[in-house]
């Protein structure tokens, strides 16, 4: 038969370290990353038969990591292109890929380096044509940043609500990142600090923004077949959605505010053989802290606009509370590896082996990347 | 010095910036079904016609969103800091929203749903439309 219909399974998770430094060849952290996700799961490269990465750029592709692997040849490999959910996109179509049969067992990776998160002290700028013709002319630039001030601001206008909801998320990550000697910003800040941060497109601030840092996470995906002979409890991928919205667009989508997190969120649960209710850990991007309420929302972790009373004070997201979010510091705090590094975390914490940041009996994760048209989502089950 | 950029237009979004440079604002619609959309594209985004047309608007906006961009990240922008880009529903274009700056007003004064008008700012041989809040006496 030439093709699969197969339940697929997280196997190995792995990091380069994580850091600030600049001038670094992301290449090599992408295969410290990998060494480190293959040998996790037990396995060795020659097991890996797909590789998968986001976005496609330059040297950093699928076959060159194959190359620096000694990898003889790959069933299926991918360069997944940077309109998908960030690192989950690659994840996502190596479960796919393995899910069909198109290969057994796929190496997911993403390696950044802190000059490619930072938008601050760029000098060169391509002309303002197609799409930019109607924003660069205006001022809008720093990527999604000003557009992110406009989601806040909107926000604001349709529910209400206060920048202490927005501040819950930055001194949530804090609190979390304390626990993890991975993150790279560990010192906590208090509501305060939140609301005396700076500026950068009003109402969005400085605390509302990630941090960029230096580093690679890697990922190993199989069928839950294979996973079963494996060294790490496999962790199962119960579902996965992606979703745009109407009229998918950064700047000029249907829905500002939520993007296609709606879209995404109900594909999600409508496939899922769990509820919002039965989850016990939350790894939502927050690339920007509206990014994760409007996850916390749309995946239906509470009604949409409530999110300002069901975080009450910050209680409920935090350790020991009712839902714990973004358990590594997320981006904010333990860095911008942008989006698989989520995935990771839910792994490791279905696996029970987070130590001093572990949540009591998480046996059922929801994982999102990304915002506006490039919307991605799965659950996890241990 | 570092300018700020100006647009560069292309085959659909010509009409555009050729209407601003004559002090008039219109925006693509669809010749077959009627639909408006933005930004200007190469089809219809509902019926998919490639018979797609200038259709003036008044230039009448409502305040959708905003933003007070604090931190320039051009250069060309660090002198005009702090300024408004803003999201704007065009009152006889509903259903789409452009982008621009509101200019000649204090942002601590703008909200969403204040009335807007357009005016326009030359840019090299450019002309950009931008918004204001809506004068009392008119244009």
């Amino acid at each position: 038969m030439a093709f699969a219909t197969r339940a697929t399974a997280v196997v190995g998770v792995g990091y380069s370290t994580i850091h600030r430094e600049t001038g670094v060849d992301s290449r090599p952290l992408a295969v410290t990353a990998a060494k480190q996700a293959i040998g996790d799961a037990g396995l060795t490269t020659a097991d890996i038969d797909g590789i998968f990465e986001y976005p496609g750029q330059g040297t950093q592709i699928a076959v060159e990591m194959q190359r620096m692997l000694g990898i003889r040849d790959l069933a299926v490999f991918g360069d997944n292109s940077p309109s998908g959910p960030s690192g989950l996109a690659a994840a996502q179509n190596a479960v796919m890929a393995v899910a069909s049969g198109a290969c057994e067992t796929a190496l997911v990776f993403r390696s950044v380096t802190r000059e490619w998160g930072q938008q601050s002290g760029k000098s060169e700028f391509p002309p303002a044509d197609g799409p930019d013709q109607f924003l660069a002319p205006y001022g809008d630039y720093g990527a999604v940043i000003p557009s992110m001030g406009m989601r806040k601001y909107r926000r604001f206008v349709d529910f209400g609500g206060s920048e202490e909801d927005y501040g819950h998320i930055a001194v949530n990550a804090r609190r979390w990142s304390a626990l993890n000697d991975r993150a790279v910003l560990r010192t906590p800040i208090t509501m305060d600090d939140y609301l005396s941060s700076r500026y950068i497109a009003e109402p969005l601030r400085l605390f509302d923004c990630d941090y960029p840092v230096t580093g690679a996470c890697a990922t190993v995906i199989t069928s839950t077949e294979r996973a079963a002979d494996l060294r790490r409890k496999p962790v199962v991928v119960d579902a996965m959605a992606q979703g745009t919205g109407s009229r998918p667009s950064w700047s000029f989508a249907d829905d500002l505010v939520f993007g296609g997190t709606i879209d995404c969120g109900n594909r999600l649960w409508e496939r899922s053989s769990v509820t919002p209710q039965d989850v016990k850990v939350a790894e939502l991007y927050d690339g920007f802290t509206h990014i994760t309420i409007s996850w916390v929302e749309a995946l239906g972790l509470c009604g949409i606009g409530e999110f300002g009373d069901w975080v009450d004070g910050g209680r409920t997201i935090g350790p020991g509370g009712r839902l714990p979010l973004n358990t590594n510091g997320g981006q904010l705090a333990e860095g911008r590896l942008h989006g698989l590094s989520f995935l990771n975390e839910a792994v490791l914490q279905l696996r029970e082996e987070c130590g001093d940041r572990q949540v009591a009996g998480a046996d059922v994760a929801v994982v999102a990347n990304a915002h506006g048209p490039q919307c991605g989502a799965m659950v996890l089950t241990s | 010095m570092t300018d700020k950029q100006a647009p560069v237009p292309d085959r659909y979004s010509a009409f555009y910036w050729e209407n601003a440079a004559r002090g008039r604002l219109a925006v693509q619609a669809c010749e077959e079904c009627g639909q408006v959309q933005f930004p200007p594209n190469a089809v219809c985004e509902s019926c998919q016609s490639q018979s797609l047309t200038a259709r003036p608007v008044s230039g009448r906006a409502t305040l959708y969103a905003m933003t007070v961009i604090r931190q320039a990240f051009h250069p060309a922008w660090k002198d005009s800091l702090p300024y408004v880009i803003a999201q704007v529903q065009l009152d006889d274009a509903p259903g789409i929203r452009i982008q621009t700056n509101i200019v000649q007003a204090d942002p601590a004064d703008l909200k969403a749903g204040d009335p807007l008008e357009v005016v326009y700012e030359q840019r090299g041989d450019v002309t950009v439309p931008q918004f204001r809040p809506t004068q009392k006496n008119g244009t």
